[in-house]
């Protein structure tokens, strides 16, 4: 929980900047055809490919972390649920009681770990690299609501303030006495005293800014400017159209090979 | 809507009437997608990943929370919309410290129910589906939970504002029915797309359906009705709480509270009706 994307954007300048649209439109279309194509080759290569892309931007490290904690769950659980539980598997490898380990279970499970690790992968790989503020210049030029990007940008940023938040005043309430015990009604005690007074706060703080954001026009409609220059090339816009039509041909592929073999 | 301008002639009615027809469309989309989903029972659930299903799903339920979010988003105003942010960050500390934990809970919506209470089922919707499209920037696998959360804060924002929050046995009610329905709603997602569950602890319960013989959306399907309604009641519950700890002066700032009651107490100046029931709960 301590990692954050948006961290990425103080990070060292890379020297080529690309537009936060492309790298969007690359790792969506990434996710889509490897969903579409479910290929355990393709799903491989595209965890091979983002692991190496994060490790040459610099963030191979969050993003493991954050994909392990992702997928270890997701994995054992799958590993669990279809490696020994598989009434459609036939070739039983072995068995105990009602619980059967089936290969096609086993091998269901692994294709949907890999498809999904890929999918997760090369969303994070997104996450973690693009700057948050020039997504957000190039969201709100492209038309986008200013205020999705205002909430997105706020969420973001007010994620790591709020935990130090509920440590501040998790230390407050120590030193006023809480002791947490292992008891259950002790740890709901504890919960309610933290959760009270840091929403409490927190709902406090959203009115002071709603009215300094409406004193700033937040709710104007009208054309805004914007002096963040985000970089844009012809290369770049054709690239992602590219993408977005590769996507969506894969995905219409797959509907109609799905229409044809039902 | 939070400051209509004196001067310049008004532009909402074709501006509300094509907000009305975004909503429309979402929730038609959202609908149809788990119609389809559920009828065709596609067979090609346990057929190997890359299923046509996975991406109907995907498709049709963010298509839905997208179309839901434009329609919403631009309507609330500015101290609803400061408050998203702090509702999302809420969803995702809780949720995942709960989520990875050993049991079967999630707890990942008391934000979004947070809202739906302070400022009724349009600002509900929106926020759970914006919690999910933002949350995904960490985790990618809620994503496609975005409709069913979407569903959430509607049906939370329905509950307060029929006076189930006026009576403190009542939030877990609502709570329990909210869960039953959209926990049958996800159950298609997390079959079709994940092909089983995130938790631990859950996976733990759709194993035991499955030992039985259960087809997996069947057996998911029956986890989600063990596992959201219980949730649900927890989350209702918190979050009666907390709202009734607000100060009187941060509740003031929410239209929604005063305009239908929401909350049991003495009724709001400005109003002519007689004093809600018994205990008054003001701090």
């Amino acid at each position: 929980m301590t990692a954050s994307p948006e961290r990425s954007a103080a990070g060292p300048a890379r020297p080529v900047r690309l537009n936060p649209l492309t790298l969007l439109a690359a790792a969506g279309s990434t996710a889509v055809i490897t969903t579409a194509a479910g290929s355990w080759p393709l799903s491989l290569t595209v965890i091979g490919a983002s692991l190496g892309l994060s490790a040459a931007g610099g963030t191979a490290r969050r993003v493991l972390a954050a994909a392990a904690a992702i997928l270890v769950p997701l994995g054992l659980s799958l590993l669990m649920l279809h490696g020994l539980f598989f009434p459609e598997g036939t070739t039983v490898l072995a068995a105990w009681g009602p619980a059967r380990v089936t290969v096609e279970g086993l091998g269901f499970a692994g294709q949907r770990i890999l498809q999904l690790g890929a999918v997760v992968l090369a969303l994070l790989v997104f996450s973690f690299n693009v700057s948050l503020p020039d997504l957000v210049a190039a969201l709100s030029a492209r038309g986008v609501q200013g205020r999705f990007a205002f909430v997105l940008a706020s969420t973001l940023t007010l994620l790591p303030a709020i935990s130090a938040r509920e440590r501040r005043i998790r230390q407050a309430q120590e030193s006023r006495g809480l002791v947490v015990t292992r008891n259950l009604l002790s740890r709901l005690a504890a919960f309610r005293l933290q959760a009270v007074p840091l929403v409490l706060s927190l709902v406090e703080d959203a009115g002071t800014r709603s009215a300094a954001l409406e004193a700033r026009g937040l709710s104007n409609t009208g054309p805004r400017t914007s002096y963040r220059e985000v970089p844009d090339s012809r290369l770049q816009r054709t690239a992602r159209a590219v993408l977005v039509l590769a996507a969506a041909a894969a995905l219409v592929l797959r509907l109609v090979q799905a229409g044809a073999s039902a | 809507m939070s400051s209509p301008s004196l001067t310049l002639p008004s532009q909402e009615r074709p501006a509300a009437r094509r907000r009305r027809l975004l909503e429309i469309l979402g929730a038609l989309a959202i609908a149809a997608t788990y119609v389809y989903l559920v009828l065709n029972q596609p067979a090609d659930i346990t057929g190997g990943p890359g299923s046509a299903s996975a991406l109907i799903a995907l498709s049709g339920f963010l298509a839905g929370a997208v179309l839901l979010i434009a329609a919403v988003l631009p309507t609330l105003p500015a101290s609803t919309l400061v408050l998203i942010p702090v509702a999302l960050v809420l969803n995702i500390v809780l949720g995942q410290f709960v989520g990875s934990t050993l049991v079967p809970f999630y707890l990942d919506a008391i934000g979004t129910v947070l809202i739906a209470v302070l400022a009724g089922p349009a600002a509900g919707a929106a926020t759970g589906a914006l919690s999910s499209i933002v949350w995904s920037f960490f985790n990618p696998t809620v994503l496609p939970f975005a409709a069913g959360a979407a569903l959430i804060g509607c049906l939370a924002g329905l509950a307060a504002r029929y006076g189930l929050f006026r009576r403190f046995y009542l939030a877990p009610v609502a709570g329990f029915v909210t869960g039953i329905i959209a926990g049958v709603v996800s159950a298609p997602v997390a079959a079709f797309v994940f092909g089983g569950t995130s938790g631990v602890a859950t996976g733990a319960i759709v194993s035991a359906f499955r030992a039985m013989g259960d087809t997996l959306l069947a057996a998911i399907t029956k986890q989600a009705l063990i596992s959201d309604p219980m949730d649900k009641a927890i989350v209702f519950t918190i979050v009666a709480i907390l709202v009734y700890a607000l100060p009187r002066r941060a509740r003031q700032q929410f239209p929604f509270l005063r305009r239908h009651r929401v909350l049991a107490g003495k009724a709001p100046a400005g109003t002519t009706e007689a004093p809600a029931q018994g205990a008054a709960r003001d701090h």
